[in-house]
């Protein structure tokens, strides 16, 4: 019987970081779906790996790859244990199967940095399992010992034979039984983990061969446009089609979740005529609602009694002068360079997708509702991501494209125009903290704090308990969650109440925003706002001080830290207070999705003009299973939190965003990319993050660069020189 | 609707299409070329990005009426063959320069364009060549890959006297 229990349900709701703890055990009493890719006369030891007939490897890939790397990661977590290349090994992307589920968040999904983390031991196992069985299946038929027979290079080697292909063994390993605890190779005898390696999807991606969600088409396909409500949170009143119907290859035009869809025969007679379309709109609940309300509100909310997140020492140690100083965060659009979009089949007893997403579980349970089928009918067709940063966490695209396949017969593929997806994303919400510290006696007695921010879990638990809850449980049930999920949404104040300084009394406190706004985990989640922050605040602190910005921060943290090892080796590879003439250093270093990062941003102002030369980044993940990757992505963080921390946010008038393209939502540009280097903390502890931790570091150590040069304390991002 | 001729990836193509329909579009659903990529419909990010008679254009935003009697070039057909890429792609590849790869087919492309005016780019030059946006963060990459290109197409040209075509003559 399935059983949910409320209280571990609560008790793990922890940081989403990217997403959802939900201890919720789905046992339930129907049979598991097939393994995913099954081919016929395959073995097949376990959902993650086959080897088919003619002796191919075929690896499941459990993960989106978005760019993170975990499409060359994980495959070579399987080749390692398996004594084969990489490049051997056939990569698909898995289809939905509960195996698939991350222990965490107890839901097949790609988010919170944990692709690596958690699927450490369970895939090297599922190779080492199949490597075991190859073995005893050639001894049985060659007649040999288990020590006579060996994997290598995709083949097994048995003494005294030439090489046998796996596809000879599959009869007899059949006939024996599946091992289940194979023993794992030791670290030390790696010959492909921790080894620099070319990405596996490289050569697709420079020959224009890798499928994306909108390079998917099927026969009788049409493409679908929809206008949607400007105004956040609003909907279609009355709308005139015949200027739009008059477009050439339009073929419908109705309305569809509370906006219009126009069906045409390609992206272009669509998308005139959606422009064509005359709209009226409801403006919907945040009617009037502007940057510059949003920051009174805000400011109001400050003054409101706070949740309490975290208290540490004792409140009789507050002493001294109190020094408070507040910060501000705009809202921030993920804008993944392919814009969402959905190839969706509807058919009789079969909803077929072609998409990417971060949540082919929670993409399952939200078209099953919308459409009102069984879970089973739903067919995630994964593909490679043009991006996700957690905007591919909400599946919204995705039933857009369901219901408009249901109401018109057709496969339609749904397309985001740019302008869609700036102004209809689930936003990094804007937020303001206020911190406080009391000094006394050149020491820091207390350090506490307040911020008001949105829940995002809040908002879209709602929708992931679609993919989670079982579904004997009525509807109304996940949608209350929502309202008691907002006062344990550890995103609002990871890496604000949990990190590891060390002062005589810490507290922190939370405001929830209870904004309609749509809200959405982006990229590093609450740690993207937090971060800048916290740091920017021990900033301040060590100058009022007169410390040393790294002195201050070593001497407050634990010595046998990842935070401090990461630091201590970014001082001393960035030349910490030895800048060229001319050029000044910040720093910052946190703790996120289990690993440390610290960075030194060497930057330059003229007149209002801030130019960042250089970012040296350490990083503490653990083992680094591909080492260039670990380094792409610390790269990669490193220019998306530049981008938030110089370039525009989101604003709004009206209800509206006011921003629509790169024109006005720009992006950092190749020639403002600084030089950037990355030192990679040698460990042998188990994998940790690394897709997100590169980010919140950079916005402060940036922000505490620009007031080394101008003796400027800039609280808001993005930053702005007056 | 009005027939369209122009020359794509060496093929001749004649398409009844409305003249102003974005020569992205007409590549991608009529000529089922996908490799060229949507990514903003404004010209700004350069996803798009193809060759018209050898110069770069942001097909998102250029109306296929004026790709008229054109020689255009996507990134299927810029490697010599099946099996051999072209110095930029393999250079890109080696140096795993794409993450998610969404916008490496234009920045390729924008690569490609640059090495044939500017063989030898300076920092200056590849600042002001390469302005696609990349999501991901590539740049880095893109400069040291833009300039490890063209010194492989350099080196290369030096040792190939004889053009490729002359040979198989």
């Amino acid at each position: 019987m399935t059983t949910l229990s409320r209280r571990s349900f609560f008790k793990q709701s922890a940081a989403l970081g990217g997403g959802i703890a939900v201890a919720i055990h789905l046992g339930g009493c129907g049979s598991e779906p097939v393994y995913p890719g099954d081919r016929e006369n395959a073995l097949q030891p376990n959902a993650y790996l086959q080897v088919t007939p003619d002796g191919k490897v075929v690896f499941q890939l459990p993960r989106a790859e978005m760019g993170q790397g975990v499409y060359t990661g994980l495959t070579t977590l399987a080749a390692e244990e398996l004594n084969m290349p990489a490049e051997q090994i056939v990569v698909e992307h898995a289809y939905y199967h509960p195996e698939f589920r991350d222990p965490e968040f107890q839901m097949m999904m790609t988010g919170g940095s944990v692709s690596l983390r958690n699927n450490f031991m369970p895939i090297r196992q599922a190779a080492a399992n199949l490597r075991a069985w190859l073995r005893a299946a050639a001894a049985q038929q060659y007649k040999v010992s288990l020590d006579a027979v060996e994997l290598s290079n995709g083949q097994v080697l048995v003494e005294g034979r030439e090489p046998v292909g796996f596809g000879e063994l599959i009869e007899t390993a059949n006939s024996l039984p599946v091992p289940e605890k194979a023993p794992l190779k030791s670290p030390a005898d790696f010959s492909q983990i921790g080894r620099h390696s070319v990405r596996l999807d490289a050569r697709d991606k420079v020959t224009g061969s890798a499928r994306f969600g909108i390079d998917c088409t099927v026969p009788g396909t049409r493409t679908a446009v929809m206008r949607r409500c400007p105004h956040l949170g609003g909907r279609v009143k009355s709308f005139d089609a015949s200027a739009a119907k008059a477009v050439k290859g339009v073929e419908a035009v109705f309305e569809v979740n509370g906006g219009v869809a126009v069906v045409a025969s390609g992206y272009w007679p669509a998308r005139k005529a959606a422009d064509a379309l005359d709209i009226q709109w409801d403006k919907g609940p945040l009617a009037g609602l502007d940057d510059n309300t949003l920051r009174q509100r805000h400011e109001k909310l400050l003054q409101s009694e706070g949740r309490q997140v975290a208290e540490v020492g004792d409140a009789e140690a507050v002493a001294g002068e109190r020094m408070t100083a507040r910060y501000r965060v705009p809202m921030l659009s993920h804008s993944p360079m392919e814009p969402p979009n959905a190839l969706v089949q509807v058919s009789e007893n079969r909803v077929e997708v072609w998409t990417g997403t971060q949540v082919p579980d929670t993409a399952i349970g939200v078209v099953a509702a919308a459409l009102e089928r069984p879970r089973e009918q739903i067919i995630v067709h994964n593909q490679m991501l043009g991006g996700g940063f957690g905007r591919r966490l909400v599946p919204d695209y995705i039933v857009e494209g369901a219901r408009i396949s249901a109401r018109t017969g057709h496969p339609i593929k749904l397309v985001w125009s740019r302008e869609d997806d700036i102004q209809h994303d689930y936003y990094r919400p804007a937020a303001m903290a206020e911190l406080s510290a009391t000094v006394d006696n050149g020491k820091v007695t207390s350090f506490s704090g307040k911020t008001v921010v949105p829940s995002i879990m809040g908002q879209i638990m709602p929708m992931f308990a679609e993919a989670a809850m079982p579904e004997w449980l009525p509807p109304a049930i996940p949608r209350s969650l929502a309202g008691l999920l907002k006062h344990v949404d550890t995103s609002m104040t990871e890496g604000l109440g949990d990190t590891n300084y060390q002062f005589p009394y810490k507290k922190m406190e939370t405001v929830h925003d209870d904004t309609p706004i749509p809200v959405g985990f982006w990229r590093s989640v609450g740690h993207s706002q937090n971060a800048f922050f916290t740091e920017s605040f021990i900033d301040e602190l060590a100058h009022r001080l007169g410390q040393d910005p790294v002195e201050f921060r070593l001497m407050h943290m634990p010595h046998d830290s990842r935070r401090y090892r990461a630091l201590k080796l970014v001082a001393e590879k960035a030349g910490w207070g030895r800048p060229t003439p001319g050029q000044f250093q910040g720093v910052a270093a946190h703790d996120a999705f289990h690993s440390s990062v610290a960075q030194v941003v060497t930057a330059s102002v003229e007149g209002t003009n801030i130019r960042v030369h250089k970012v040296v980044c350490a990083v503490d993940c653990g083992l680094a299973v591909n080492p260039d990757i670990v380094i792409a992505q610390m790269e990669s963080a490193i220019v998306f939190g530049l981008t938030a921390a110089l370039k525009a946010g989101i604003t709004l008038e009206d209800g509206k965003v006011k921003q629509s393209n790169f024109h006005d939502y720009p992006m950092l540009s190749l020639a403002e990319t600084p030089e950037i280097e990355v030192h990679i903390v040698p460990s042998t502890d188990a994998p940790t993050g690394v897709g997100e931790p590169g980010l919140p570091p950079v916005a402060p150590a940036l922000a505490n660069a620009v007031f080394a040069a101008t003796g400027q304390r800039l609280r808001e991002l993005p930053l702005r020189l007056g | 609707m009005a027939v369209t001729t122009f020359t794509l990836n060496g093929q001749q193509q004649r398409l009844d299409v409305e003249p102003d329909t974005p020569l992205l579009w007409v590549i991608r659903e009529a000529c089922e070329l996908t490799g060229t990529k949507f990514g903003c419909g404004r010209g700004l990010c350069g996803a798009c990005t193809v060759h018209l008679d050898g110069y770069p254009v942001r097909s998102c935003s250029f109306p296929v009426s004026l790709a008229e009697g054109k020689t255009i070039t996507t990134i299927e057909g810029i490697a010599p063959s099946e099996e051999e890429l072209h110095p930029v792609q393999q250079v890109w590849m080696e140096q795993s320069v794409p993450q998610c790869g969404y916008c490496q087919s234009g920045q390729i492309m924008a690569a490609v364009a640059l090495l044939k005016q500017n063989p030898e780019p300076s920092d200056d030059a590849i600042d002001s060549a390469m302005s696609n946006i990349c999501r991901c963060g590539t740049y880095p990459r893109i400069r040291t890959a833009v300039k490890e290109a063209a010194q492989r197409i350099q080196s290369a040209s030096m040792v190939t006297i004889v053009e490729p075509q002359e040979a198989a003559l």
